[in-house]
């Protein structure tokens, strides 16, 4: 069964990028138009596909017509539903807050023209990599994904970014090779690179054989989610790179990893959860990366680490492999894809206003911005899982899934994320005293062009109020992410939903192969 | 009661834009709401309960219950919470910065007290019980720009978030194992066993820390850097009592645990102790009264946990008349703070006379406080000491922290309002406004010890949870001449005895060091913490490449590398090679790679690269795949181009800055990965057992009505993956064009004019003007713009020859490759190396002479191709990218047929050439600019 809805998240994005570069610099404000009505098209197909996933099973693309096991297909089930929506509602923030950006920079040459593309291509890789139910495919989508976001982190080319970037090129180059690796293994030992044939397939290897698959599989995405001690290369390149561009990043690329760790986990490899080994790598994902938190004075930088920490929910949650940890699991991507994005458009406004994230030039800003103050803060504790915000939730649930698996090593894990959630709470507390409340008498006047920093095409910053479209975005985002507090209970049942249907698998596998 | 908490939330949201435009007076709008709250609490029956649901699936719900305790901390948290709103819109001198954020947060903080009083489920209470820790937080840091509130306001948070995170493990736990989250259904059937035990432990923690308990009392002081109504509201009446309220909520169903009634005594116990006694030498008006809440707050914890009938009403009772009078009293220090500008006892003298009614009203409160008869505080503490009779220890504390409390106390109305005989501070009287709360919570403080027993069948609603016991009398001011009458006695003497003794009690308590200091412990754990941070990130984080990628391949060494290990011996089946040359030719990949590393020039590392590549290539055409072979062939020749102008801009050498040491190692990595991907490969196929999917595709092939497995791999069966892999390409060659022309990217397509006419454009050579029969000499178009020393005739002649065949070779492979080796791609490699010959024989006006169209609309239209042929499938068969032939009528040439395959080949086929035109002008052209910019000199190829 086709539907036709599937494959358009991709191809439209990818429609897009092609006139946009073929256009260049002509037209742009109907090119702006375009992107936007593009990805706002995305968030309505996904919307529809969330419906008709939950209402219809698992929806299929058979590109080219072809059978499944011979030729490429894509499947959206629930969670890939589910993520693409979210997806689509930041990516389409993070769009119209960089064209705030770029329209208040007056900035409408060459580095703004390969944005709107690459952005564009990042979007398309990531909808790919959540419906490719191909393995080559799922590689070709990190492609997508990975290469246009290399040129974004590059983008501007001011040495420190380029700096960044060789760490966040050459680590996503080896951590592609190792997934190609990986592919190609799958494919020597069963022959088929369709994931619901792979399922059947793997089924019949030894077990070692089908173990070093797994792992090999899974220190590939682990790179890709910043699993530690596959984080490291994080902290140092995201915080470099404007705004919107460290809040697409940090708010999908690394969950689209922890997405391909659930899929494969759970279609590929189900009796084998690992979960000893995950819940080591959860633990001190969690613990190195909020300690790193702690110990950071720029604003960008600690929430790189935050971020780091977080994954490790998510992979606590996997480690269980129960129905409650996966449901965990899947519902903290949803809320940290939404606000680690929030935080980290925050943060531009704040840079705008403040001409710094360095907290050591920041005081203050609570009296001088109340408004970027109240739209930092919120999320900051949502972050930190202070209820009733989504993060609360999605923590509270993985606590359920840990002491239901009532082992030692889960309720050491359950300790751990405790720890961690009060950690964070603390970086944030800490953060705000010294950026938001104290001696306004850092913060530079209104209109001062601030040193050293730069904007998102590299130009200086000008110390200013943000746009209305920049605060508007962030706040948009804002609501959004409270919409999981207010529906909670449908949306954690449709997640429970999505849960089930991971570990039950029958759903997926007989929409694939009939 | 969903909806008194939501007006309260409501009120919050409002109430910064009604203090912007009233003013002050706002305070007083807001008040309503408390006090409406008030009334209507008065009214609701009780028990009552309202549940909406929330999330079902974890068992969350929006569940309130309006039982006897509630409806206590209801009148408490609203009634008190309206007066101080009302003390606020006369305390706060107008149009302070931060008053309109504070009235927000402090009706929010009231409402989330409200829903935490309420709250029926054990999630919903935590919801509550950290939004007031958070709204707490903001409300101690009124005074931002101050350090010492900034730092309390993160202490505050921090203990108490560390204690209700804590708290939350053990909330889980509890409901796990009764089952339901309804606290009312947990209390009517409590599940008991070991991992109950270490959930109450847990949830105690979170209790201890909210109210200020031994060992977290420390927060408490340091947040009176808070405004004084946050003082009055938070630390007196409501925030600190949530941790009261859930022990004296759990304790009738859980006393009898093993774990809970130690715990409760001994920390309430020690808490009322350590409190009292370092009020006692406080000099501060308001820490004296903190250190004095967090003494009576040990003592009601000791009282409502202990469990039994007596105790609990005794302290349901001492927990209204404590929050009356705390709070009027911390109401008290802000009107004293107001009116003379300092809170130092010591220099404080003669306020008494100068404002009578307030000191009446201190006076009175002050005895409620001390359990000076006919006070309220005097019944409460009669009736806790006629709660423990046979527990001696218990009441010895009890006596014994009551004692100091009486001294405390004096010493308050004695350093707030005598004269001292020091000079006289100056005063300006109170308004009305900000003495009439106190006033009215002075007269409380009277009319609740008379009123006694009609409060004591009130508070049996609560007390009836417990078994009658012996102990029990109902609540009275006057029991007759008992033992608590005679303890009552000895502790005001004790207590008033101390007093004159205050100099003596100073020495003592000097002398006194307390073994542990709770907040200097604090303090240490939080320097720890800041410095394992720091360690550990500096371990973690070295900021370097190498080590990051030493970290990735270990990994992949120790997790499949061990898998692979536990699998020997290895079955061995496979075939290693099919001919022999490919062992000849494998060996040769594999050493150019080790002699790639071996370089320490760039130019012969780029070229044994190209080995690696051409092997490949190689090894392709020996597999039979010729297809894939001259893909890879052509890839090679374009990168190898590539690269060689790139090196024109980089040091010939590379710089080496590791040490030998680490080289090895990486060498030692390098190798064992490689080593390990082959023995992966080779175990991965050795596994299989079953039909590749590849032995279909003849078959599919001749149903695309095409011959060439790979082509009709690449442009039908895995056509999706192609669209991807060509934004890729696309994308990584637009954004290296970015790189390089960063913001200076010059007008596409730049074309030379007629010959003889203006060369001199911007950025070209700087020497010498063309030849003036440039159009009637010149074998290639535009190369006479090169200077005379850099052209040759002979590549000219070359590049002009062979330019066209090859474009005619591109556009054959093109369309020949549904049947016969080519394809797209390949077609687009040759079409852009035709290009490159042109670039490298003249220059950039050579090229542009060439391709008048620019890199980015090749590519563009070339993706946009794709992505059209994909929705033309879509739109046409209901699948993306189906193959369809399109017919089309032309008048003259009659029917035009196109398959859709071609066009998506043909997209290919664009976005290639477009992606090696970026090159060449990035990459040579503008590198060429730079270079002539900078008047380096230019090593042409």
């Amino acid at each position: 069964m086709n539907n036709v809805l599937v494959p358009l998240p991709v191809v439209l994005p990818l429609l897009a990028a092609g006139l946009r570069l073929a256009l260049a610099q002509r037209l742009v404000r109907v090119q702006r138009g375009i992107s936007v009505a593009v990805l706002a098209a995305v968030v309505v197909i996904a919307a529809v596909l969330v419906y008709q996933t939950d209402h219809y099973g698992p929806q299929t693309m058979h590109p080219g017509g072809w059978p499944a096991p011979i030729a490429v297909m894509l499947v959206v089930d629930r969670l890939a539903a589910l993520i693409l929506l979210i997806s689509g509602v930041i990516t389409l923030c993070v769009l119209i807050y960089a064209i705030g950006q770029g329209a208040s920079d007056n900035d409408e040459s060459t580095p703004l023209t390969i944005f709107h593309p690459s952005f564009l291509v990042l979007l398309a890789g990531v909808a790919d990599a959540f419906m490719a139910g191909d393995l080559f495919n799922l590689y070709v989508a990190f492609e997508m994904l990975l290469t246009a976001s290399y040129v974004l982190i590059t983008l501007g080319g001011t040495p420190a970014r380029v700096r960044a970037g060789m760490t966040y090129v050459v680590v996503g180059i080896l951590s592609s090779v190792i997934l190609l690796i990986g592919v190609a293994l799958c494919y020597a030992a069963t022959g088929t690179l369709t994931l619901a044939q792979l399922a059947v397939r793997l089924a019949d290897l030894p077990p070692d054989v089908r173990l070093v698959l797994q792992l090999t599989l899974l220190v590939a995405f682990g790179i890709k989610a910043a699993v530690f001690p596959l984080s490291a290369w994080l902290p140092d390149s995201y915080p470099t790179t404007p705004a919107p561009i460290t809040a697409v990043f940090a708010g999908l690329l690394t969950k689209v990893g922890v997405y391909a760790i659930i899929r494969v986990q759970t279609l590929l490899f189900p009796g084998e959860a690992l979960t000893e080994l995950l819940l080591v790598a959860a633990a001190c994902t969690m613990l190195v990366g909020i300690l790193g938190a702690v110990s950071q004075t720029d604003i960008k930088r600690t929430l790189s680490f935050t971020l780091v920490s977080h994954i490790g929910y998510m992979m606590f949650g996997i480690a269980l492999a129960s129905r409650a940890g996966i449901a965990g699991a899947i519902f903290y991507v949803a809320h940290h894809i939404t606000v680690q994005t929030t935080l980290f458009l925050v943060a531009g406004l704040v840079e705008r206003r403040g001409g710094s994230t360095s907290m050591d030039r920041l005081g203050g800003l609570a009296r001088v911005s109340p408004l970027v103050a109240v739209l930092f803060f919120i999320p900051a504790m949502n972050l930190s899982g202070i209820p009733p915000l989504s993060g609360f939730l999605g923590k509270l649930w993985l606590l359920r899934a840990g002491v239901q698996e009532g082992t030692w090593p889960a309720y050491a894990l359950v300790g751990v994320a405790l720890l961690t959630s009060l950690l964070t709470l603390y970086t944030m507390c800490h953060l705000w005293n010294r950026a938001f409340w104290g001696d306004r008498g850092k913060l530079p006047e209104r209109g001062q062009i601030i040193e050293g920093r730069r904007g998102l095409s590299g130009t200086g910053i000008v110390a200013t109020a943000a746009p209305g479209t920049m605060v508007g975005t962030a706040a948009a985002l804002i609501v959004f992410a409270t919409a999981f507090t207010v529906a909670a209970g449908p949306m954690a049942g449709y997640i429970d939903r999505a849960a089930t249907e991971l570990l039950d698998r029958r759903a997926y596998l007989t929409a694939v192969l009939p | 009661m969903l909806l008194a908490v939501a007006a309260f939330f409501a009120a919050a949201v409002l109430a910064p834009t009604a203090l912007r435009t009233l003013g002050l007076r706002a305070f007083w709008l807001v008040a309503l709401v408390p006090a409406a709250v008030t009334l209507w609490a008065l009214a609701v029956p009780v028990p009552h309960e309202q549940v909406v649901p929330w999330v079902p699936r974890l068992q969350v719900q929006l569940a309130f219950r309006m039982d006897t305790l509630a409806l206590v901390m209801t009148l408490i948290v609203a009634g008190i919470g309206a007066l101080i709103l009302v003390y606020c819109g006369r305390y706060f001198t107008p149009g302070g910065p931060g008053l309109p954020a504070f009235a927000g947060e402090f009706t929010a903080f009231a409402g989330a007290m409200l829903g935490l009083v309420l709250a029926d489920d054990l999630i919903l209470l935590y919801v509550f019980w950290e939004l007031t820790t958070v709204f707490s937080y903001l409300l101690i840091g009124y005074d931002a720009e101050d350090r010492t509130s900034r730092r309390a306001a993160l202490t505050a948070i921090v203990v108490t978030a560390a204690g209700g995170l804590t708290m939350l493990g053990g909330l889980v736990l509890l409901g796990l194992r009764a089952g339901t989250f309804r606290i009312s259904e947990i209390l009517a059937a409590p599940p008991a066993g070991p991992a109950v035990s270490v959930a109450l432990a847990l949830i105690l923690v979170g209790a201890l820390s909210k109210s200020a308990l031994v060992p977290f009392h420390f927060w408490l002081p340091g947040a009176m850097a808070a405004p004084t109504p946050v003082s009055a509201y938070l630390h007196a009446a409501a925030m600190v009592k949530a941790g009261v309220y859930l022990v004296a909520r759990l304790a009738p169903a859980f006393a009898a645990d093993p774990v809970w009634r130690p715990v409760v005594l001994v920390f309430g116990g020690a808490t009322m102790l350590v409190g009292a006694w370092r009020a006692l030498r406080k000099h501060d008006l308001k820490l004296l009264l903190a250190f004095g809440t967090v003494s009576q707050l040990g003592f009601l914890t000791a009282l409502l946990g202990a469990g039994g009938r007596a105790a609990a009403q005794a302290g349901a009772y001492l927990l209204i008349a404590h929050a009356v009078f705390k709070a009027g009293l911390f109401m008290v220090v802000g009107i004293v703070d107001h009116a003379t500008g300092t809170r130092d006892l010591r220099k404080l003298g003669g306020v008494g006379r100068s404002m009578p009614i307030t000191c009446a009203a201190a006076v009175l409160l002050t005895a409620s406080m001390a359990g000076v008869p006919p006070l309220a505080g005097f019944v409460g503490k009669e009736a806790a000491f006629a709660a423990f009779p046979s527990d001696p220890p218990v009441l010895a504390v009890l006596v014994a922290g009551s004692a100091l409390t009486v001294a405390y106390s004096v010493r308050f109305v004695w350093g707030a309002f005598a004269d001292k005989g020091i000079e006289p501070v100056a005063v300006h009287p109170p308004e009305a406004v900000l003495a009439g709360p106190v006033v009215l919570l002075a007269v409380v403080s009277l009319l609740l010890g008379p009123l006694a027993p009609v409060i004591d069948g009130w508070l049996a609603g609560y007390g009836m949870a417990y078994p009658a016991g012996a102990a029990d009398e109902p609540l009275a001011l006057w029991h007759g001449f008992t033992v608590p009458l005679l303890l009552s006695a000895v502790v005001l003497a004790v207590g008033v005895a101390l007093f004159p003794a205050r100099f003596f009690v100073a020495r003592v308590q000097d002398r006194l060091h307390p073994p542990i200091d709770a907040e200097r412990t604090f303090r240490l754990i939080m320097r720890g913490l800041d410095f394992a941070a720091d360690q550990a990130t500096r371990f973690t984080q070295r900021g370097s490449l190498p080590v990051y990628l030493r970290y990735i391949l270990f990994a992949l060494l120790v997790l499949p590398g061990a898998a692979l290990m536990s699998g020997l011996p290895w079955p061995g089946a496979a075939r290693i090679w099919y001919v022999p040359a490919e062992i000849v030719v494998a060996g040769l990949v594999c050493l150019a790679a080790f002699a790639t590393t071996l370089q320490s020039w760039r130019m012969p590392a780029v070229l044994c690269a190209a080995v690696t590549g051409t092997g490949t290539a190689t090894m392709f055409v020996l597999h039979g795949a010729p297809d894939l072979g001259l893909t890879q062939f052509l890839t090679e020749t374009v990168t190898l181009v590539a690269f060689v102008l790139v090196l024109r801009r980089l040091p010939p050498r590379f710089v080496e800055r590791q040490y030998v040491g680490i080289r090895r190692v990486n060498a030692a990595l390098g190798v064992a990965a490689g080593l390990l991907v082959a023995a992966m490969g080779y175990v991965a196929i050795n596994a299989r057992t079953q039909a590749p999917i590849s032995a279909a595709y003849p078959q599919a092939a001749r149903e695309a009505g095409g011959a060439n497995i790979v082509n009709i791999a690449l442009v039908d069966l895995r056509a999706w993956d192609t669209m991807g892999e060509s934004s890729v390409l696309l994308i990584a060659a637009a954004g290296v064009t970015g790189l390089i022309f960063v913001r200076r990217r010059p007008r596409l397509p730049r074309t030379v004019e007629a010959p003889g006419g203006t060369w001199s454009l911007p950025g070209l050579r700087s020497f010498g003007e063309p030849p003036e029969d440039a159009a009637a000499t010149t074998w290639l178009r535009g190369s006479e713009t090169l200077s005379p020393e850099r052209r040759s005739i002979m590549f000219e002649v070359v590049a002009r020859l062979i330019f066209h065949p090859m474009l005619v070779l591109s556009i054959y492979l093109l369309f020949s490759g549904h049947g016969t080796p080519g394809g797209g791609f390949a077609a687009g490699l040759v079409a852009g190396l035709a290009l490159t010959v042109r670039y490298l024989a003249g220059d950039r006006y050579a090229l542009a002479e060439a391709m008048p169209i620019g890199p980015g609309v090749c590519q563009g239209a070339g993706l946009g191709v794709m992505a059209v042929t994909g929705l033309a499938g879509l739109a046409l068969t209901g699948s993306v990218l189906h193959e369809t032939v399109l017919h089309w009528r032309v008048p003259v040439l009659g029917e035009i047929h196109l398959v859709t395959s071609l066009a998506f080949d043909i997209g290919v086929y664009l976005v290639v050439i477009g992606v090696v035109l970026d090159v060449l002008r990035a990459m040579g052209d503008e590198l060429d600019r730079q270079v002539e910019e900078e008047g380096e000199e230019v090593i042409t190829a």
